[in-house]
């Protein structure tokens, strides 16, 4: 079973023989299409070493997104994730083999149809003997087919989040990180091997898409922060510290560690490697026995996330000035309506009055006194980490409200608030990862993040789901477009003036096509040839939807044929072993067939850059005499699907073409023609209209004089003129009123819905924001209850009556549902 | 009314708020399309006071905000992390038209097209602003620079030193007109369209009637808000009630420019720019109406900002969001564009070299086009092919153009990009003269002093920044604003050869009011480093040579020529240390909504924000009397 799905993943729906293997799981689940993502890496090169293009999504078991947006924030931060990979940087002793250790990563077999899918999950892992995890899994597996002959649920719609996060599930692969990686590093296993085992997991992946759980690497925070031990909504931002702080205090501990060690068998890398870790620079490393302590500035998590803020408070009574620098890893910045991200920086900095019950010991004078304060920054980091202070504590509620101000932040950005004796004040920074929060108040809600990657645009990750998105995508989130979500963290880090000219120059072209795209939807057509005289029918919309669906067409055979010459780097080798061996009738054996260039070829045509066409009758090579029948069929097959490639790629081309300057000549001198008689009907239409124009007013001529006094003529225009606007929305008031008794309903529905929801419903929430079909939740509930880990309650209806005794609870853990509801 | 029969079916508006519904907006957002509203809301929220004293808010119009239309799909997605693209806004974009000729504002450009250099200080005491009026009014008829205030009978004339655009091309040359007033009109009838592109147009009832008993002096009003197009009367004594209103199907009208040269009580020509690239000519008195650009055929990109060119009848430029200028003639048909390469027209047609497209296409032909050092012209002005539409387009980059500003002496073009980047452009020889970079983020708004002097641009770096083109210099940032400038706009009537008032609007909902003195500003050491003579003599150079030196000059950007240094652009981001910085005279939150315009008059300062609402702030009462003084001492 797990086989099919995995040959249904590298096939990608074009080959007939798996499709018709199993035509009845075809009806109700039709093979995993290409998503956008890989259309995007459609003709991506080899993989690169630093991991930079890797998209995965990450697991979302119940409430943890608040960690799956900053995980990947922090993973495409480029200086991060090197210095996590590389750091302990390791000696040859311990890589006995020469190579560096692997992590330890399952592949999660994907789980089959039905709900029967936790045996063999379990035997293909058998490594945890975590319940919880095995609980999850079940359930995982559970929603993944939903039974046959079910209404349509909201993740079943193809556009919905849900669905595309299901889709990635099963489209996997599922990396598991779930074990202990006990001295994988020769460190404790803590919250920053978590973090590094994940990245370096990331990078090691033979397949640039996928779903990573980080399972282990939360259980170790969770372990380490007590604040986090339960199912509950949490603050990405706390998160987002916490998880630095322990990044830092990790990497010390060890690096003394490896110090005190190091004095005894002193060996050179690994004294550099300490050293980068505790700062070569600084005086430490001498002192480090003695003091034990560290200066704030060292380390390179320091170097990338830290700055140093100055506050400078002078005394109003003394006038004396005193300074104090503080180091910081974020800032918190307070927000205002109708404000930019520079101002409140500004604002950040502006001077404070200490007075009253927040007056200013000061040394000078000896007591308290009023004094002004003001902050600003000494060190700018390399990555700057803004927090918009969304959540607001409010006495009326006594709880926190979310602040929905507009606040806008630009692409690029310099702070105003530097010291004098800052080094390089103007420091450009360019943003690079959003993280999103989404959701009426700070206890409910989802984040997801929008992330910039390197050479690959802008990206969303909304847990296990990745989707590209445009660059505008960016600035949905000042807080005043309706749906709650807000920016909530920026990311930005140093960058400078030329690099950023160079990607502006990349990116103008993409931003071109999108805004013809934008153009064309509001046209409700493509630009056709324009000789035509009459309006742009809205029929024409209908057309527009054919385009992609032979794009789609054409894309996914030529992943089929593309991947079939043995690439092995192409996504074929990390999955089960299951699928090397089985689903031989897809990879079609021959190496130097020429069907590999023309497909490349053709690849390339889909993606829009128009290539010389290949020679649409280049005869099949012979492979080899010793080819069996069935080859041949399979070779026929191929070609056909070739065939068929190139000519959904030539269509494309022709599109292409339309812009293409030849035939735009040609139509321009067919327009030219056409222009004479054109113009001769013009001139014959307009003479018309003006005719009827004459005809009209004189009419209306003729009306006018039949009014009587100006005065009254002009009172009653003004009312009429009323009148007939809302005569013309007669209809319209009632329908609305319609829509609105509707939309009421709903409403009511929904909020009925939230309050006394479900409990499977929450179970789905539970575990993977999904809702859940009942048998094998039945199954699992026991399990769950057992975990003392999680909190998600007992389902069931027998158990409804305790669930709503745990309604506070529930509410907690309902969050993820409820932003279900307005991603659905 | 027998033409509503044909009109399409009344629209169903969905119930869901338009701009920032349900946010704290303190007005209640109109569930249908209502009419326009008219408030005199007063009390000290509504008043400002600056040096010159108090400006008062005199009223607030509310512009009926159009819902979108029931043809297009309810963009109601509750799915906050949707990506379907959505149609492009611009807010509310206002211009104002008086038919009659009025005086000019004391320091409006004048003389420096003629003699090359500002002649003589203006207004330095308000008795002198008598007799500056009156010559600044006789030449305004020759200069063609006071391009927002030209009689209405002037014939398009061209001061010997400015000539117009595409002179010397035969081919654009007008047809000739017997009378002035007879003005050719758009095609089609704008009331009985059934074009699908139009959704309803409603005209006035008593239009004709109204326009003849109006004051001359009053002020017309055009206003775009998304989907809708308003002409309304501001002499009117209903001002909320439109002349005439027309609502877009689908795209949204982002821009649109009245034409000050053929204005008069029989025919005004409007221009509108569409988010679906399309254009549409308009003359409002006769409701007819031409479309451009039909369907995108010539570029398929949104139009965000559409100008007349200064002293044309026929010909105004549009920017598309890819980057791309082009000019076009209103009475042009559209032809399918195919950029003019070097190799195919200098068969058909040869053109004289320097007017073949330069560099553009020669590194585009090696898929290298450096935008930095000139401007790509798929299309001269001077090509022999001007059958058709576009008489022009040049590409500058990749960049969404965010607005661009015509020079006063109608010379130079300044143009602003989603990149940040500030050209200035010689638009009748079509190259670029210079390239500057703002603090950071986008640029979204730019204007030229009234004297030509100096440009403005406002931007996503929350500032206003003053270049001075023919310096090729930064002079200072203006910081005040508290989230992105969308509009900035000198005010003429406070500015003289030294000194400038110029305002600008945000979407912190403020509006700033700035006085800026070229002798007031602290030059920091670095700044003033940087501006060495040679620089200063290099912009006017250029004004003088002619336009063979021009391939030269593209090629030897790197060459011995320029190689100071200072001829390379563009020119460094100024460090923060060693620009300027200027505060606002004021800032005053005006609106509860973001701020998308302002514009001074003569009597008031007049704002538009997103939602709809033109405010009109009337300007210190003390000194009405004294420019009333002024005009009876003229008339």
């Amino acid at each position: 079973m797990a086989g099919f799905f995995q040959k249904i993943r590298v096939g990608s729906g074009s080959s007939k023989a798996d499709s018709n293997a199993s035509p009845k799981n075809k009806k109700d689940e039709p093979a995993p299409e290409l998503t956008p993502l890989d259309k995007m890496l459609q003709n991506a090169g080899p993989l690169r070493e630093d991991g930079s293009d890797k998209f995965f999504g990450l697991e979302n078991f119940g409430n943890t997104c608040y960690c799956n947006s900053i995980v990947q924030a922090l993973y495409y931060s480029e200086p991060f994730r090197e210095n996590v990979v590389n750091y302990p940087l390791l000696t040859p002793s311990d890589t006995p083999n020469g190579k560096l250790r692997k992590v330890n990563v399952t592949i999660r077999p994907p789980a089959a149809p039905n709900g029967n899918a936790a045996a063999p999950a379990k035997g293909g892992k058998g490594i945890t003997g975590s319940q919880a995890l095995k609980a999850r899994q079940a359930l995982n597996g559970s929603h993944q087919l939903p039974p046959i002959g079910q209404a349509v649920r909201p993740e079943d719609r193809p556009d919905s989040p849900e669905y595309k996060k299901k889709q990635a599930m099963i489209k996997g692969p599922v990396l598991e990180l779930a074990q202990e990686n006990p001295d994988a590093y020769g460190m404790q296993e803590c919250t920053f091997t978590g973090l590094k085992d994940i990245f370096t997991a990331l990078i090691e992946s033979n397949d640039r898409t996928g779903v990573l759980s980080p399972q282990r690497f939360l259980d170790i925070f969770k372990r380490d922060n007590e604040m986090f031990r339960n199912s509950m909504h949490q603050d990405a931002h706390e998160f987002y510290g916490l998880v630095l702080n322990d990044v830092i205090a990790n990497v010390e501990a060890n690096a003394k560690a490896l110090q005190e060690k190091g004095e005894i068998g002193n060996k050179d890398g690994l004294v550099q490697s300490v050293e980068k870790a505790l700062g070569a620079s600084s005086p430490i490393m001498k002192g480090l026995n003695a003091s034990g302590a560290r200066t704030p500035g060292t380390g390179w998590v320091h170097d990338i996330f830290e700055g140093v803020l100055t506050s400078e408070t002078k005394c109003l009574t003394c006038e004396t000035a005193s300074q104090r620098d503080e180091t910081f890893l974020d800032l918190s910045i307070d927000l205002e309506e109708h404000s930019s991200v520079t101002s409140c920086l500004r604002k950040f900095s502006a001077e404070e009055m200490l007075c009253e019950r927040n007056k200013f010991h000061c040394d000078h004078c000896g007591g308290l006194q009023e004094a002004e304060k003001r902050m600003k920054i000494k060190k700018l980091p390399k990555v700057l980490a803004l927090h918009l202070k969304r959540f607001k504590y409010t006495e009326d509620y006594s709880r926190l409200q979310k602040l929905f101000h507009r606040v806008v932040y630009p692409y690029h950005l310099r702070m105003f608030n530097t010291t004098d004796d800052a080094e390089d004040p103007d420091r450009m920074y360019e943003l690079y990862a959003v993280v999103v929060h989404i959701g009426g108040n700070a206890y409910h809600g989802h984040y997801v993040s929008v992330i910039k990657t390197k050479d690959r645009g802008w990206l969303l990750f909304d847990d296990e789901m990745v989707e590209p998105v445009d660059k505008h995508f960016v600035r949905n989130f000042f807080g005043d477009k309706p749906g709650m979500a807000c920016a909530y963290v920026l990311f930005y880090q140093e960058v400078t003036f030329e690099k950023v000219r160079e990607e502006m120059d990349a990116e103008g072209l993409e931003e071109v096509r999108l805004a013809s795209q934008k153009a064309d939807i509001a046209l409700g057509a493509e630009p056709v040839n324009g000789t035509t005289n009459g309006p742009p029918t809205l029929s024409r919309l209908n057309t527009q939807p054919v385009s992609p669906v032979e794009d789609h067409d054409s894309l996914a055979t030529l992943t089929h044929v593309k991947s079939a010459p043995g690439d092995i780097s192409n996504g074929l080798t990390t999955t089960s072993p299951v699928q090397l061996s089985s689903p031989v009738k897809n990879h079609p054996v021959p190496a130097t067939s020429p069907s590999a260039t023309s497909v490349t070829i053709a690849a390339d045509k889909a993606s829009g850059i128009p290539p010389v066409p290949p020679l649409p009758d280049v005869p099949p090579t012979p492979i080899s005499p010793s080819k069996a029948k069935e080859d041949k069929v399979r070779d026929k097959k191929e070609l056909k699907a070739q065939e068929k490639a190139r000519k959904a790629a030539e269509k494309e081309q022709a599109k292409i073409a339309e812009k293409e300057k030849a035939e735009k000549l040609a139509k321009a001198r067919e327009a030219n023609r056409a222009e004479h008689e054109l113009l001769q009907k013009t001139i014959q239409e307009s003479k018309q209209m003006a005719a009827d124009d004459e005809k009209r007013r004189k009419k209306e001529a003729a009306d006018e004089a039949r009014d009587r006094s100006p005065v009254a003529f002009l009172s009653r225009g003004s009312k009429s003129m009323s009148r007939k606007s809302f005569a013309f929305l007669g209809k319209t008031d009632r329908e609305k009123e319609k829509e609105k008794n509707k939309e009421a309903e709903r409403e009511k529905e929904r909020l009925a819905r939230s309050d006394t929801a479900p409990p499977e419903l929450l179970n789905g929430t539970g575990g993977g924001g999904s809702t859940t079909s009942h048998s094998p939740i039945r199954t699992m509930t026991t399990d769950r209850t057992e975990t003392s880990s999680s909190s998600v309650p007992p389902k069931s209806d027998e158990d409804a009556h305790e669930g709503r005794t745990l309604k506070g609870r529930f509410s907690f853990g309902l969050k993820r549902k409820k932003s279900g509801k307005f991603l659905s | 009314m027998d033409f509503r029969s044909v009109l399409p079916p009344p629209p169903r508006y969905p119930a869901a708020g338009t701009y920032n519904a349900g946010l704290g907006v303190n007005q209640v957002i109109p569930m249908i399309e209502t009419n326009n509203v008219l408030t005199t809301p007063s009390g000290p929220e509504y008043q400002f006071l600056v040096g010159e004293g108090l400006y008062v808010l005199k009223e607030d119009l509310h512009l009926a905000t159009p819902p979108p239309h029931p043809s297009e799909a309810p963009v109601v997605n509750p799915n906050p992390l949707a990506t379907t693209p959505q149609p492009a806004t611009a807010g509310t974009k206002l211009s104002l038209l008086a038919l009659d000729v009025r005086p000019l504002p004391p320091a409006f450009y004048r003389v420096a097209s003629r003699s090359g250099g500002v002649q003589q200080s203006i207004q330095e005491h308000p008795d002198e602003g008598k007799s500056s009026t009156t010559e600044g009014r006789g030449s305004s008829s020759d200069a063609g620079g006071a391009v927002r205030n030209v009689n209405s009978s002037d014939l398009p004339s061209h001061s010997p030193s400015a000539p117009a655009f595409g002179e010397g091309n035969a081919l654009l040359a007008p047809p000739a007109i017997k009378d002035a007033n007879k003005r050719r009109k758009p095609k089609n009838n704008m009331t009985k369209s059934n074009s699908s592109f139009i959704s309803r147009v409603i005209v006035h009832e008593t239009l004709g009637k109204k326009l003849q008993e109006r004051p001359a002096d009053g002020l017309f009003a055009f206003a775009n808000i998304n989907r809708a197009f308003q002409w309304i009367d501001l002499a009117s004594t209903n001002k909320a009630e439109y002349l005439t209103k027309i609502l877009f199907t689908k795209a949204h009208c982002l821009c649109h420019d009245v034409n000050r040269l053929t204005k008069s009580l029989s025919h005004i020509d409007v221009i509108m720019g569409f988010s679906t690239g399309e254009i549409i000519w308009w003359d409002p008195i006769s409701q007819r109406y031409t479309r451009l650009n039909k369907n995108g055929i010539i570029n398929g990109t949104p139009v965000s900002e559409i100008r007349w060119i200064p002293g044309s009848e026929h010909l105004f430029m549009a920017a598309h969001m890819d980057g791309s200028l082009v000019v076009y003639d209103k009475e042009k048909e559209d032809a399918i564009f195919a950029a003019e390469e070097d190799g195919a027209p200098s068969q058909q047609q040869p053109q004289p070299p320097q007017y073949s497209p330069t560099n553009g296409e020669t590194n585009g032909a090696n898929g290298v086009v450096n935008h930095s050092s000139h401007i790509q012209v798929t299309k001269s002005v001077h090509s022999k092919n001007q059958k058709t539409n576009p008489v022009a387009v040049w590409k500058l980059s990749n960049h969404r153009i965010n607005a661009f500003a015509f020079s006063p002496d109608n010379r130079h073009l300044a143009v602003v990009s989603e990149d940040g980047s500030l050209r200035i452009i010689d638009y009748l020889k079509e190259q670029l003269l210079d390239l500057f970079y703002s603090y950071y983020g986008g640029l979204t708004c730019v204007c030229w002093s009234p004297d030509g002097k100096y440009v403005l641009t406002g931007g996503q770096d929350d500032l206003i920044s003053i270049w001075c083109p023919s310096e090729s210099a930064l002079i200072a940032r203006c910081q005040g604003h508290h989230s992105w400038v969308t509009s900035v706009a000198f005010d003429p009537w406070r500015c003289d050869d030294k000194n400038y008032r110029f305002g600008s609007v945000g979407e912190d909902c403020r509006i700033c009011l700035w006085d800026f003195s070229v002798g007031m500003l602290h030059r920091p050491k670095a700044a003033s480093v940087r501006q060495r003579a040679s620089v200063s003599s290099r912009f006017t150079s250029l004004q003088r040579e002619n336009t063979g030196t021009s391939r030269v000059r593209s090629d030897s950007n790197l060459s011995a020529g320029e190689a100071d240094g200072d001829g390379v652009f563009p020119h460094a981001v100024s460090s923060r240390a060693s620009t300027p910085i200027l505060p606002p005279v004021l800032s005053k939150t005006v609106d509860a909504d973001p701020l998308c315009w302002l514009e001074f008059t003569q009597d008031a300062i007049i704002t538009s924000c997103k939602s709809g609402h033109v405010r009109t702030w009337n300007r210190p009462s003390d000194t009405s009397p004294q420019v009333e003084e002024e005009q009876k001492a003229e008339s």
